[in-house]
């Protein structure tokens, strides 16, 4: 199954993780996964993989490796600068690349976390069916400068003898820009009275304490005006709380899956990815939406991404015609 | 709907909140989980997962797929057909869990003593006298969620969470008592420590028990706690 090996020189923060592991919740464990999960599927679709294949996730800092055989890479999410061998290649692009030759994201900016999705993907360990790292279990985690993963397949190249001009520009949908982040009622929200308005009222300014769990935010605090103890339950992602202390918190794909808080918000689903690219120090503003607002936006991006799927299959045929053509110009 | 066994309610624009309105706690509790199971095995679309916990279930979706309003009107008819008084689990499997209580002041046995205002030789009577349902899997990592001891009133919850609490730990909040499989931060005051490994990733699903099982804690000392350690949790 193994086709060969991709090598970790430089590893930054990077981890291999997927959509998350659906089966997880039930048994006290976090979905997790791909924070910016649109990011995530684009990286997949644009190589022609499966949106759920294992790829890497690179957060803020520089990731550098090589592969011993040919491969088809993209690279999506937070703008990073992207070279093979030293050669500028651009991201939100299928990209080719020789065996031997080195990757390297740098520059990592305008955002977070970075993707990279290599055609065929990786062989890696799953638990309940997803590779996604679970912090808490032990299981998965952070590459090492030197660690390998195993690649399931070869792609051979296809390069354009002139200039290395590009062969193909996908129009490749983009995350809204700014820090807007839109949220529906929680359930709770009455708990909180006529503070729940305040979430609304000024931007908040995310701490360093936010990770993969939740982001934590300063800025005027909603209050509960209920007490006592609540029988722990199911919390959604995404979910807004106001714990003790001075801060807000939100919660991401690696909340824990009970919780007794009571929930003033909850983030929706493409909201999510925007939070996954705000780095600690950056502020943010809070939107009120209708449930059905988020549902027909959330149709809307899956129509989009549908759309870049397609495109992306169309793209690949024409190659392979050009590639095969007794006629046309070589590619490799 | 009146005589609706649930209340169905948005919890957010991606999950529907199913809590349950039967007086009977434990027929509430057997509902949610066989609409879980139900749901699961049906592989509703539109349906990510299913959370259930004592007298409710989170229901997550993708917008994409389902609207709230479907999938509720949906989750009310399947409700209707739930037989509430089915046991979860024909022969539930009981775990044995002996537990070195906190006496020696490293935990929060004392503090949770003081707060019910009994003696701590009490707290260790009342924690390992009933045998336990596991009303669910929470987090962190599979914990098998408990309903509380007999105590006084409920548990307040640690004014600040400690930022590592180690596997093993047996805690108690509100009205709610755990075991702690996998390290992690947690706010609920510790009374004690088994030795006993919880987690096993090689198994699946990762965790010995599930739903409807039945735990009974038992006191041991410093030697035993030491000739355990590391020992897997099993049925008996």
């Amino acid at each position: 199954m193994t086709a060969g090996i991709l090598r970790v020189l430089e590893a930054g923060s990077t981890q291999v993780t997927d959509l998350g592991r659906r089966r997880g919740p039930r048994f006290g464990v976090p979905v997790g996964g791909a924070l910016d999960q649109r990011s995530a599927r684009v990286a997949n679709i644009l190589v022609g993989n499966a949106e759920s294949e294992p790829l890497l996730e690179v957060t803020a800092l520089d990731l550098e490796f090589v592969c011993d055989i040919d491969v088809l890479i993209a690279v999506t999410g937070a703008d990073a600068h992207v070279t093979v061998d030293g050669v500028g290649r651009p991201a939100g692009q299928p990209v080719s690349v020789r065996a031997g030759q080195t990757v390297a994201l740098r520059e990592i900016q305008g955002g977070l976390r970075a993707y990279v999705a290599v055609r065929g993907s990786f062989e890696v360990p799953r638990l309940l069916g997803s590779c996604a790292p679970d912090s808490v279990l032990g299981f998965g985690g952070r590459l090492d400068a030197g660690s390998t993963l195993p690649l399931r397949q070869a792609t051979a190249p296809v390069f354009n003898d002139h200039f290395s001009a590009e062969l193909y520009s996908l129009d490749v949908p983009r995350l809204p820009s700014g820090f807007v982040v839109d949220v529906t009622d929680g359930p709770d929200i009455d708990d909180f009275g006529d503070t729940s308005s305040r979430l609304f009222e000024q931007p908040y300014l995310v701490t360093p304490k936010s990770n993969h769990i939740g982001l934590r935010m300063t800025g005027p605090l909603p209050e509960r005006l209920t007490a006592g103890e609540v029988l722990s339950r199911g919390v959604p992602v995404g979910a807004v709380e106001v714990p003790p202390g001075d801060e807000l918190l939100v919660l991401h794909r690696g909340r824990g899956v009970t919780a007794g808080y009571p929930v003033l918000a909850v983030v929706t689903a493409g909201s999510l990815d925007v939070l996954a690219q705000v780095r600690p120090g950056q502020r943010l503003r809070f939107r009120r939406v209708s449930a059905a607002d988020a549902a027909a936006r959330a149709r809307a991006d899956l129509v989009e991404l549908d759309a870049l799927r397609s495109r992306v299959r169309s793209v690949f045929s024409a190659l392979d015609a050009l590639a095969n053509a007794t006629t046309g110009r070589t590619l490799l | 709907m009146s005589g609706s066994p649930v209340v169905i309610s948005a919890s957010g624009n991606t999950a529907l909140r199913v809590v349950s309105t039967l007086p009977d706690p434990e027929a509430g509790w057997r509902l949610v989980h066989h609409l879980a199971r139900f749901v699961d095995e049906a592989l509703v679309p539109g349906v990510v997962c299913v959370i259930p916990t004592y007298d409710a279930a989170l229901v997550e979706i993708d917008p994409a797929e389902v609207s709230l309003e479907r999938l509720a009107d949906y989750l009310r008819r399947v409700v209707e057909e739930l037989d509430h008084d089915r046991p979860l689990t024909e022969r539930p499997r009981t775990f044995d869990v002996p537990v070195l209580y906190d006496t020696e002041g490293e935990l929060d046995l004392a503090m949770v003593a003081a707060a019910q205002g009994i003696g701590i030789d009490e707290v260790i009577r009342l924690h390992s006298g009933p045998t336990y349902v596991v009303r669910c899997l929470g987090s962190p990592g599979g914990s098998p969620m408990l309903d509380g001891p007999a105590f006084p009133r409920p548990v307040p919850r640690l004014a600040s969470p400690r930022a590592h609490v180690p596997q093993g730990v047996v805690s108690v909040a509100g009205r709610q008592a755990t075991i702690t499989p996998a390290a992690a931060p947690g706010g609920w005051p510790l009374i004690g420590r088994t030795p006993l490994t919880v987690l096993d990733l090689a198994a699946e699903p990762f965790v010995p028990y599930e739903p409807g099982d039945l735990i009974r804690f038992r006191a041991i000392g410093r030697d035993a706690y030491e000739a355990l350690l590391g020992d897997r949790m099993a049925a008996r």
